[in-house]
């Protein structure tokens, strides 16, 4: 207790320089649970995505279409329990900067695949009901102030879907149960594009359900092998795979937010270190006279290293706890078009933690060992 | 003028002055200064993507070219253009001929094929470009690394260098299915860098029915003279067989690339502006310390004579310097990455791009100037301190 104590009385010598330096690591650990939080978001759907779900799209590349007939196809492979199908709207709701996905889904047999999407029965019922009627994020809703009953006016983006524009009833708002689904879209019923479309019976891609994770690779193969050689091939993936090659469209992201919060680390590393030098050599006659008084250079060297712990530490805890209130990417109003739905999770906050003591441990090392190796004659003599 | 000659000689000790103290406390110095260059770094570096990326679309347009879409279409994808309103577009006389009297105007039609990416082995969206006949002439930039241009009505390509090498499997000689064929890589084609670089090309007439596609996305047109633009656009409006518009080429291109060169451009300096708050407050610590370790120092300065203005600019310079040597390693730190290849989605064409970053000396200048305001705002608050001492206090301490 007096051990701490002491250190403490020494953090609060220069009040100014220890306030300073709490701040930068305080920024820093914002800063990089902010960006783990943005990383995690990007991957979200990856990581949530079910692994008995595999996605059938066409082999060409996703822009194209297959015919509804694929669905009898698929239905008759053993180990497929069930299946739906949606297709990729691209609408445009007043102007393009309010981007957000807008899926044409086979109502019934989606909400019955994807049971993270979590809708009130009463909603349910009226959105099955409503040829026009569309379903929102909870997300989506409160990002355009949408309520229940609201109409929704989209202009059409793919020509494909005439020119026309679409209105739309949302009888529901639904929740996000999983990070396979986000909470930033919007589904409508498919027969309502479909009727007014070009091209007649077209799906985006099928959602096909299997009895176990381990027979996906032979079901997939199956699936593909039934296409093959018709003008309507397919690939088929599990919908692990197939949300990560959005994930993996950006680029590397990975390797571009991680250097960056890389470099906050080290950057604030040099400051934190910095400060701990100048306060150690200000203290050299002091360090002296301590060890005069009979204290070991261990204690001495534990008395550093504790105070750079604590002040890194205190700015971490401070700095995890803002990235925790602020970096949430719904509130800043950021998520939902270019941006994944993110905020900081309690690991990106410890993380963000450790990290602070990982700066703290390093920065007060080096000062500690010189201050513990001190020649006592030489620092007695030293003038401040 | 025997004043200014004191003048001089006063601004020349005390930048002297301030820059061997830097020296005699490099450790610290040393360390600030680092700070700030890793911050600097982190700057040029993000920004040199937004830039290259920028760049390369940019270099697709050419302000000679006429690009010719369904009016209100934002990109070629959501466009399209009939077979019927080409000959229309063919006639007008503001577009330019080859020797022959040709019109100088490709019909083309972009769709996106999986193939996979070099790097990780997913598959990326590799936009395939189906064009006329002279969409080589059109396009002067495109030249042949490698084989030679494709032979319409064959199942020939040709590949852009950056899409050889990114994605798997297009190299001069490869077999490529897609569409329903295969179709056979016999030539490589360089154009400055530019977005068409990641594209494969191939003859419009046999890309069309591979890919159920009945009609055109766009029709590319070389102008006599870039000044022809307004009236190609009033000739158009003034057909009421054509539902199209037409805008220059490099501004379409550029509107493609502006929606995600914003976001990195915001993203870039949120994040440094964060990071270098911390490094300014390392700052600050620095020469408080440095004010604290030379108070008798400055004493003695003030009783020479020396303004309190004077001490407060040379403390601000000895923290702008200190700043700028941190902004100059990190311009060096970031040099590296200048002209590496990377790739991402554009969303406005849903296609992969490959591109390098580029990083300009307008960049460069930028971190710099960064950096020395960071000098400059960590350096106010301990200068004014610096000026503030008392004199005589100052002299009687140890």
């Amino acid at each position: 207790m007096k051990f701490l104590s002491l250190i403490v009385k020494s953090a609060r010598r220069s009040k100014r320089r220890t306030v300073l330096t709490i701040m930068s690591v305080a920024l820093a650990v914002f800063l990089f649970a902010a960006l783990r939080a943005v990383l995690d978001g990007f991957n979200a759907a990856t990581a949530g995505s079910s692994s008995t779900r595999i996605v059938t799209i066409r082999s060409t590349s996703l822009i194209f279409s297959m015919p509804t007939s694929h669905a009898n196809g698929i239905r008759t492979i053993a180990g497929v329990q069930d299946l739906t199908w949606a297709n990729w709207f691209g609408g445009i709701y007043k102007d393009p900067q309010n981007f957000f996905a807008q899926f044409a889904v086979e109502p019934e047999s989606y909400l019955r695949m994807y049971p993270e999407i979590i809708l009130e029965a009463d909603q349910k019922k009226d959105f099955l009901e409503d040829r026009t009627a569309c379903i929102v994020g909870d997300g989506l809703a409160r990002r355009f102030g949408w309520k229940l009953g609201d109409r929704v006016v989209l202009q059409v983006g793919i020509p494909t879907y005439g020119t026309q524009d679409f209105d739309f009833t949302i009888r529901g708002i639904y929740q996000a149960g999983g990070s396979a689904v986000d909470n930033q879209s919007m589904l409508f019923n498919w027969k309502y594009a479909d009727e007014r479309s070009i091209e007649k019976g077209q799906v985006g891609w099928y959602v096909v359900k299997i009895d176990a994770p381990d027979h996906a690779p032979q079901i997939s193969a199956a699936i593909d092998q039934q296409f093959a050689n018709t003008p309507y091939e397919t690939k088929t993936d599990t919908e692990k795979q197939f949300q990560s090659s959005f994930a993996s469209m950006f680029g590397n992201l990975n390797l571009l937010l991680g250097s960056i919060a890389l470099a906050v680390v080290v950057s604030t590393l040099f400051v934190a270190a910095n400060t701990m030098a100048m306060s150690v050599r200000e203290r050299t006659t002091e360090i002296a006279v301590m060890r005069t008084l009979g204290f070991p250079a261990q204690w001495i060297f534990l008395f550093i290293a504790g105070e750079g712990l604590l002040i890194s530490i205190i700015g971490g805890v401070i700095g995890a706890l803002l990235a925790w209130f602020v970096a949430d990417g719904e509130k800043l109003g950021i998520s939902g078009g270019f941006a994944p739905v993110f905020a900081v999770s309690p690991g990106n906050a410890a993380v963000g933690v450790g990290i602070s003591a990982l700066i703290g441990l390093i920065a007060g090392t080096i000062p500690a060992a010189m201050a513990s190796r001190l020649k006592i004659v030489d620092a007695l003599r030293r003038v401040a | 003028m025997p004043c200014a000659g004191l003048h001089k000689t006063a601004v020349g000790l005390v930048s002297n002055y301030n820059l061997r103290s830097m020296i005699v406390r490099k450790g610290t110095a040393t360390m600030t200064a680092l700070g700030i260059a890793m911050v600097v770094a982190v700057f040029v570096m993000t920004l040199s993507i937004a830039q290259g990326f920028q760049s390369t679309l940019v270099a697709s347009g050419s302000p000679q070219n006429a690009i010719v879409m369904r009016k209100g279409a934002t990109s070629e994808n959501v466009s399209a253009v009939t077979k019927q309103e080409l000959p229309l577009i063919q006639t007008f006389p503001q577009i330019a001929r080859d020797a022959s009297g040709h019109p100088l105007a490709s019909p083309e039609l972009v769709v996106i094929i999986a193939l996979p990416r070099k790097t990780n082995n997913e598959p990326a969206n590799v936009p395939v470009r189906g064009v006329g006949p002279l969409a080589f002439d059109v396009r002067e930039t495109v030249s042949f690394v490698e084989g030679r241009r494709f032979t319409p009505g064959t199942r020939e390509i040709n590949v852009g260098r950056a899409a050889v090498n990114r994605f798997g499997g297009l190299t001069l000689g490869s077999d490529v299915k897609f569409g329903g064929s295969v179709w056979n890589v016999v030539g490589v084609f360089a154009a400055d860098d530019a977005s068409f670089e990641s594209e494969v090309w191939g003859d419009i007439d046999l890309m069309m029915p591979a890919f159920q596609r009945n009609g055109y996305q766009s029709v590319t047109a070389k102008l006599i003279d870039p000044s022809m633009l307004d009236s190609l656009q009033a000739a158009i409006a003034a057909d009421p067989r054509l539902q199209l518009s037409a805008q220059r080429e490099i501004d379409y291109y550029a509107g493609q690339s502006a929606t995600l060169t914003l976001v990195i451009r915001v993203f870039g300096t949120f994040v440094t502006l964060i990071l270098s708050i911390g490094a300014m407050f390392g700052a600050m610590n620095t020469m408080y310390a440095a004010v604290a370790y030379r108070t008798r120092e400055i004493g003695t300065l003030r009783a020479l004579g020396f303004s309190r203005l004077r001490i407060i600019g040379a403390f601000l310079a000895e923290s702008v310097v200190l700043a700028l040597v941190g902004g100059v390693i990190g311009c060096v730190l970031a040099l590296p990455v200048h002209g590496l290849s990377t790739g991402t989605t554009n969303m406005a064409s849903f296609s992969e791009v490959a591109f390098k970053f580029r990083i300009t000396p307008a960049l460069l200048a930028g971190g710099l100037a960064f950096a020395a305001l960071m000098g400059a705002v960590g350096g106010l608050l301990p200068a004014l301190r610096a000026a503030r001492i008392p004199v005589a206090r100052a002299l009687r301490e140890i």
